[in-house]
């Protein structure tokens, strides 16, 4: 069903670029119809100004020490350093004022770091990238138990 | 222009990327069924093709080749990957994407191979191989998800399950348990087990580690740790069939600093964190990744929250650094942070009690003072946790960490690293167990847990190994890459100048310090420390707050308060926390300001870009910096003598180090317990 929409969709864009190619190519050229300027987006969005020119700190989220799983490891995420947290006095519960506290944690994702700065970049948050820090595997082997490791040390 | 172009560009690839690289997730994560999961992927790999899609090492890892010419080829489910000779089947594994179930393996560990998880099929080869133990031949062709791979997971998973007991609604590891996400995915579906599960008798580990002991898979993965990595002998396996128990034979706590570690590696709930105990579910809390400021290490940690409040620190992963361990301090002083805390601005009445005061009165009366007193009467005292800049961009003074581990000869003068940086202990004792690195030792007693060499107690013995005298002089000056570490006890004393150019002298003699190695290190004791010393922040002798008329106090707990005279004015600024206390730098811009001398900046950026023009290695954070601080040519002739009164130890108690750490009561009941001495 989904895909079927698609195709309609794709269809009707190759329509209406193939009825307005006549003008635009008088002037610009298809890739400058879809190019966005760092910052562009957030301006057209509607994100209110305060938003707009925020800090992020782009990250790839360690593995975690105490499991093996490893699914989640090499996404990158974008932390929106969001300090402004309180203990709700009614009900125990957290309150926040930063409509993005969440957003970074739990919403967005991103496949690679590139991915991940040139969408902080169309918002036009000032990032900082954090370098990812990967495990060095060395060899090992069973056989190491029983090497002879020097004559036996008393004490 | 050309950025906006350009950015655009990797927007668009990357969009296209996003919906590629989506469903290739599932080939990465561990299936047994893959059939079920992803019937053309999988059928697509039975055959080996000339472009099977690439695969990446589990966990993005980079492979050490020791010899660039052992490389063999071995093929994991059909895939080719070259891996260095004499790595494992499993290492062979994970080089392929696959991430091989297990329990007792541990890449930071020796090798057990006793709990049979890690079962994968070889061809030609009878039976299942413990992958985690079987070294990888040239040519073998491993296959982790076949049916008798498959049915040997199963099989061990039902052992594992029978004397386990089903408690996970009441364990605190439930949610982040190898044995609970393994035995969905590769157990059976029910049981055929009918007899009495065995019971265990809890064991007492001390007040930071709580043991469950029935929940024990006997993976003896915490006796390696405690035996390889922290040091102490006192973990063990008892008793034989089922029977098996770990414990301490003879109750005793676990005196090690890095004791925490075994929660971590425990792969079950048998082992898990006793200040955490019922506090929190794992999935309630929110992980942000930063780094430990109690030592001068820079140990990567990720300090997870539950709302406002912080709920325990883990380690993160960081080869250079700390691997994945954290010491005990780093791990448990976080209930510092929630006691005894200047929330509000305080001003003391006549009366002598403190009044809450509103945050324009309090600046208002400071600036005043401070027009009054004369400005050599101003005396500011910046404190081990001050600054939060520096803190949060602290920097690793220890500039070869990893590199500790190609040292042959270690020489410590005037510093315990097992009190003073835990980790850095830990990569020593690494390095002498596997390499036998001698290891000298300048300073008065101290507890090692390696072997090592007690030279002398102070100067005198410096002296004598700068002018060769000294038997273990040739031992250091036979070193290829011989290291020197400095401690920061040092620096407190009068003739730090003097020791630390005869210091320089060995480390020149020994050829210490050479474009390639650079051995000559400082250990220093707290983040503000390092970060103070790249500001040009220098440690001024007391003397100069007994004449004081004004003190700024930043953060400064272990200022002698006696000292100070009567008619000061004294300011003390703590660590921010919440509630209506600003940050440290908020607090001094607006103070400068009603002091009529503001500063440049008003925001955290122009404060780093500051910061930046100052010391530019500051706002690395977590990465390993060559140290900037030179040693060398910006020092001036040393005219001062060298006193002979021997070393001082610099850290007396390993558990509270800073106001912080004074505060946690967890800290406190370590003190009392572990240091009884
Ligand atoms: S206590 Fe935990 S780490 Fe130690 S042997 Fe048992 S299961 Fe393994
Ligand atoms: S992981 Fe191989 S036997 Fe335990």
């Amino acid at each position: 069903m989904a895909s079927s929409l698609q195709r309609l969709a794709s269809h009707y864009r190759k329509a209406y670029r193939s009825a307005i190619t006549p003008f635009s190519r008088a002037f610009s050229t298809e890739d400058a119809l879809v190019e966005a300027k760092p910052g562009e987006v957030g301006l057209v969005s509607g994100i209110p100004e305060e938003h707009l020119r925020r800090k992020v700190l782009i990250y790839s989220p360690a593995r975690t020490a105490s499991q093996q799983g490893s699914g989640k490891v090499g996404k990158w995420k974008i932390n929106f350093m969001s300090t402004q947290k309180w203990e709700n006095p009614l009900m125990g519960w957290t309150s926040t004022g930063d409509p993005y506290a969440h957003v970074g944690d739990s919403a967005i994702c991103f496949d690679s770091e590139e991915a991940a700065i040139a969408f902080a970049e169309r918002h036009g948050w000032e990032y900082t990238v954090k370098k990812r820090q990967t495990p060095l595997l060395k060899v090992k082997s069973y056989a190491d138990n029983f090497k002879w490791k020097g004559p036996p040390k008393e004490n | 222009m050309g950025l906006g172009q350009l950015a655009s560009r990797a927007l668009l690839r990357s969009s296209r990327l996003t919906t590629a690289t989506r469903t290739s997730h599932f080939l990465r994560t561990i299936v047994s069924t893959p059939e079920l999961h992803n019937s053309e992927a999988a059928a697509a790999q039975s055959q080996p093709e000339p472009d099977l899609p690439k695969r990446n090492p589990v966990g993005g890892a980079r492979i050490h080749f020791p010899n660039p010419d052992d490389a063999i080829e071995v093929f994991v489910d059909g895939y080719p990957v070259k891996i260095p000779k004499g790595m494992t089947v499993l290492q062979a594994c994970e080089i392929a994407g696959v991430d091989i179930p297990r329990f007792c393996y541990h890449s930071r560990l020796s090798i057990a191979g006793n709990c049979r998880m890690c079962l994968v099929e070889v061809e030609k080869s009878p039976k299942p191989v413990a992958s985690c133990a079987m070294p990888a031949l040239p040519g073998m062709k491993i296959k982790t998800d076949t049916p008798i791979a498959k049915k040997a997971r199963e099989g061990v998973m039902e052992f594992l399950l029978m004397n386990h007991p089903l408690d996970c609604p009441i364990c605190d590891q439930g949610g982040e348990c190898d044995l609970q996400d393994q035995s969905m995915a590769f157990g059976s579906d029910r049981g055929r087990f009918t007899e009495m599960k065995r019971s265990v008798v809890d064991k007492n580990l001390g007040p930071l580690v709580k043991t469950v002991m029935t929940r024990c898979i006997q993976c003896t993965r915490c006796v390696r740790f405690a035996t390889e990595v922290a040091g102490v002998q006192d973990l063990g396996m008892l008793g034989r069939g089922s029977g098996e128990e770990i414990g301490t034979y003879v109750e005793r706590v676990m005196e090690s600093e890095l004791s925490g570690n075994v929660i971590d590696i425990c792969p079950v709930g048998a082992l898990t964190s006793k200040p955490f105990a019922f506090k929190a579910r794992n999935w309630e809390l929110k992980g942000t990744e930063s780094i430990d400021v109690t030592d001068a290490v820079g140990s990567n940690i990720r300090i997870d929250s539950r709302g406002p409040e912080v709920m325990r620190v883990l380690p993160r992963l960081n080869e250079d650094i700390n691997e994945e361990w954290i010491s005990d301090k780093t791990r448990f002083f976080y209930d510092g942070l929630k006691r005894q805390r200047l929330n509000d601005p305080m001003i003391r009445g006549a009366d002598g009690r403190f009044k809450t005061v509103s945050w324009r009165d309090a600046l208002a009366v400071v600036a005043e003072v401070m027009h009054q007193a004369k400005p050599e009467e101003i005396v500011g005292v910046a404190g081990k946790l001050s600054d939060a800049e520096s803190m949060m961009a602290l920097k690793d003074f220890l500039n070869k960490m990893g590199g500790l581990e190609n040292a042959d000869v270690f020489l410590l003068v005037g510093t315990q690293p097992r009190v003073e940086a835990a980790m850095v202990n830990a990569r020593i004792r690494k390095t002498v167990r596997a390499t036998k690195a001698t290891v000298g030792y300048i300073g008065p007693a101290a507890d090692f847990n390696y072997d090592h060499q007690h030279l002398g107690t102070g100067p005198q013995t410096l002296i004598e190994l700068a002018e060769g005298r000294h038997p273990f002089w040739s031992a250091l000056s036979n070193a290829k890459n011989p290291v020197i570490i400095v401690g920061a006890g040092i620096f407190e004393r009068k003739d730090k100048d003097a020791i630390f150019s005869t210091v320089e002298a060995i480390a020149k003699n020994a050829n210490a310090v050479r474009p390639d190695w650079n051995g000559l290190n400082v250990l220093l004791l707290n983040a503000a420390q390092t970060a103070a010393l790249d500001l040009g922040l220098v440690p001024e002798s007391d003397g100069s707050i007994e004449s004081a008329k004004f003190l700024y106090l930043m953060g400064a707990d272990d200022v002698n308060v006696e000292k100070v005279p009567d008619d000061a004015f004294v300011v003390y600024q703590a660590v921010p926390t919440v509630g209506d206390a600003r940050d440290d730098w908020k607090i001094i811009r607006a103070l400068s300001e009603v002091a009529g001398a503001q500063l440049p900046y008003d925001t955290l950026s122009a404060i780093r870009s500051r910061i930046r023009t100052v010391a530019p290695n500051l706002l690395h954070t977590d990465e390993r910096e060559p140290a900037a601080f030179s040693t060398s040519s910006l020092r001036p002739e040393i005219k001062e003598k060298m006193d002979m009164a021997p070393f001082e130890t610099a850290v007396k108690n390993f558990y509270m180090t800073d106001s912080v750490t004074r505060a946690s009561k967890i800290m406190a009941q370590c003190s009392a317990l572990l240091l009884k001495k």
